[in-house]
């Protein structure tokens, strides 16, 4: 049986509820969940003054409600099933090793900054910094996946190591910036400088975009993991066409004020 | 003419983060003004002119007057009963007053802001990213042969800035101007074009892609052929410009707001410190954010050295975390998070987007200002306050990072900043002390029996 919380008080102030997470819940019964200390605003208070809780804690966690000003939920876990019944806040699976979230709704900011592993499925949009390094930090997420079926905004992927990232929908602004290595594919529009000061790895466009001056064109070509990539997503439920799938890309290598070692691959009608 | 006439030297404008501290103010003591300010600015005279004592009530609450002590008492059970206290402004008050209201927000586990956010911030995160290569203006003064001014209107917004940059004879330029190349980088030709030798004009919008043309020129790359199409300056422009950022003795790029609040922001910061990192390869070169507010620098000096980031800093969880977008104020307030603000010489009500301005109306505000504002007015608890610079003493930074004494002119009947917040700041700590030995217990125990704080 797996552990069900609803929400029952919407919080007045943020709540940070990093605790909350399938894999530290493990073993406990709804009693102790219900004790789990979580942060609103500036006071400690508990799980039970915010969440109805059910079941026992099995690697399965459910949670229900209007969780948009929950912050941290699945913070650091490493195994087991995180649904999300809803929208949810800023920093979600950050630091996350292991394990899946799901999430129904929308996003905050910074979905899965700096995680190592792990899988993140968001049915809506998310907003900034998706799979992002967090400010003062050179390194992005260094492994995991990260599927957002509706739009992405700014800084998708800054400083990522490793790892893979797909927007369904439309992507902002320096998609990829500082990007170490790891896979970024964009199914719609993507923004202006994508790519900025990446040193390797490789962002994937299905849409034209405006390039900065230091990416220089390669040829066209059909990469055979695209394929492979692109049929997998397919079976995600991703809108992909075949043409896609069969069809040739532009290359595009930079930045040359780094290692010009990435690449930016545009689908060519 | 009156009898009463007092003459301050050396005293400190504090209109702009230039921070002139050559001013000679002429005061009449009996009716209270400064009747002349020697060496100011258009600005600076504009400051020290229109500065009259008000006939308006030290301390208010909710618009009815009331004794400071009283409304004292009151901002500090608001804040003290906060959850989420938000404290901003700080930019237009000393470093003695920042202080105290760092230890307030400290005390209460509220989040920390000031001005910085809506200006120079995304500078503050590119400083953090990139680095910096700094300079005090008496560097620049005595070596600078090279100064480019990017995004920003000088002779405008910082009147007197070039007698820093640009006029000064200094040791190494032992004729001036005259020794000195200066290049104007913008949108459009602005008054302080005039004083540029070069003058570059660029597609609006396109300051990054222009930076990032640069940086792999100087670095030998190739750059797109089409960049005159992008960005509106020839090649032959930018390698002209490249030539001479990597022959010059000593440069300097100043840059303003045109960076920072454009597409890009912290980037576009973030790009042109990275130029100047790349250009010290080649000679000695330096770049520095031409700062608005008197005091801004100061308040990311006191930020910083107390909490170790220069601003957005929140305290909920009792040690400072800094993250932009999250815990800065137009963010805390748009997403409806405040449940308190603590407005120190600000006015957000007048310039922050709607959603939060709509927020803000909302919260108990706490607002500390030397003049009647929009923020004073929608406040809970006003104080009305003396100005720094003009009646009361203190520390303020130069846009360089460099401190300076503020010499006043003559005396307030309101108290100043520093005063009004040192009492907020022992008043709730006396109350969070009292709430925490009352409570009995530590934060463990409170969990075990689930008892709400």
């Amino acid at each position: 049986m797996s552990l069900e919380l609803s929400m029952h008080t919407p919080p007045e102030v943020p709540l940070e509820a990093e605790l909350l997470t399938p894999d530290r819940t493990v073993g406990m019964d709804s009693n102790a969940v219900s004790g789990i200390a979580i942060q609103h605003g500036n006071r400690q208070v508990t799980v039970g003054d915010f969440f109805t809780v059910k079941g026992k804690g099995e690697g399965e966690l459910h949670l229900e409600g209007d969780l948009s000003r929950v912050k941290h939920l699945g913070s650091g876990m490493s195994s087991g099933s995180l649904y999300i019944h809803g929208d949810v806040g800023e920093h979600l699976g950050a630091g996350m090793s292991g394990g899946k979230i799901v999430i129904d709704g929308n996003a905050g900011s910074w979905v899965g900054p700096e995680m190592s592993g792990g899988r993140i499925i968001i049915k809506g949009d998310a907003k900034h910094l998706v799979g992002s390094a967090y400010r003062g930090s050179a390194v992005g997420i260094t492994g995991g996946e990260i599927y957002i079926h509706g739009n992405v905004k700014n800084e998708t992927g800054h400083g990522m190591r490793n790892g893979l990232i797909v927007a369904g929908g439309n992507s902002g602004d320096f998609t990829g910036v500082n990007m170490l290595a790891g896979t970024i594919i964009v199914l719609g529009e993507m923004g202006i400088r994508s790519g900025a000061g990446m040193k390797r790895g490789t962002i994937i466009s299905m849409h034209p975009t405006e390039m900065l001056p230091t990416f220089s064109y390669n040829c066209d070509f059909n990469p055979i993991f695209l394929r492979l990539m692109l049929r997998a997503l397919q079976s995600q439920n991703f809108n992909i066409e075949d043409k896609q799938i069969t069809g040739k890309y532009q290359r595009w290598s930079g930045d040359s004020v780094e290692m010009n070692r990435g690449e930016i691959l545009i689908f060519r009608e | 003419m009156a009898d009463n006439i007092r003459t301050v030297k050396h005293a400190t404008c504090t209109f702009c983060g230039c921070v002139c501290d050559d001013m000679e103010l002429t005061v009449d003591m009996d009716k209270k003004v400064i009747t002349k300010a020697k060496n100011a600015c258009v600005l600076g005279r504009a400051w020290f002119a229109e500065h009259h004592i008000e006939d308006r009530p030290a301390a208010m609450i909710d618009g009815k007057e009331v004794t400071v002590e009283e409304a004292i008492e009151e901002a500090a059970q608001v804040l003290a009963g906060a959850k989420f206290p938000i404290t901003y402004g700080l930019s237009d008050t000393t470093c003695e007053a920042q202080r105290q209201a760092v230890a307030i927000t400290d005390i209460i586990r509220g989040t920390l802001d000031t001005t910085t956010s809506v200006c120079h911030g995304p500078s503050g995160l590119a400083f953090q990213g990139v680095g910096e290569s700094t300079m005090s203006l008496g560097e620049v003064k005595n070596r600078a042969d090279l100064v480019i001014y990017w995004g920003g209107n000088p002779a405008e917004s910082h009147p007197r800035h070039f007698r820093y940059a640009v006029t000064p004879k200094g040791m190494f330029i032992p004729n001036g101007k005259k020794d000195r190349t200066v290049v104007m980088i913008d949108v459009r030709k602005t008054p302080s074009a005039p004083v540029a030798d070069i003058l570059i004009q660029i597609k609006p919008g396109k300051d990054f892609e222009l930076l990032w043309a640069l940086r792999a020129k100087v670095k030998g790359k190739k750059v797109d052929p089409k960049i005159e199409e992008i960005t509106g300056v020839p090649l032959s422009t930018i390698n002209d410009l490249v030539e001479r950022m990597k022959n010059c003795r000593y440069g300097v790029l100043f840059f303003g707001m045109g960076l920072t609040m454009t597409r890009g922001r912290h980037f576009n910061s973030g790009a042109l410190l990275a130029l100047a990192t790349d250009l010290n390869e080649f000679t000695h070169f330096v770049a520095k954010p031409v700062r608005g507010h008197g005091n801004v620098t100061g308040a990311d000096n006191v930020v910083s050295w107390q909490t170790g980031y220069p601003f957005g800093v929140n305290f909920s969880r009792g040690f400072p975390r800094f993250n932009p977008g999250e815990f800065t104020t137009v963010d805390t307030l748009s997403h409806g998070d405040a449940d308190a603000a603590l407005i120190i010489a600000s006015d957000p009500a007048s310039n922050f987007p709607k959603a939060a301005i709509e927020h803000l109306k909302t919260i108990p505000v706490i607002s500390l200002d030397t003049k009647q504002t929009l923020t004073s007015k929608i406040a809970h608890v006003a104080f009305a306050t003396a100005t720094y610079g003009i009646n009361t003493t203190g520390t303020v930074y130069r846009m360089d990072d460099v401190p300076i004494p503020l010499r006043p002119a003559f005396d307030s009947p309101y108290p100043s900043d520093e005063e009004i917040l040192t009492a907020i700041r022992k008043r709730v700590h006396e109350l969070i002390l009292s709430r925490r030995g009352a409570r009995g217990a530590t934060g463990e125990a409170k969990v075990a029996s689930k008892q709400v704080l």
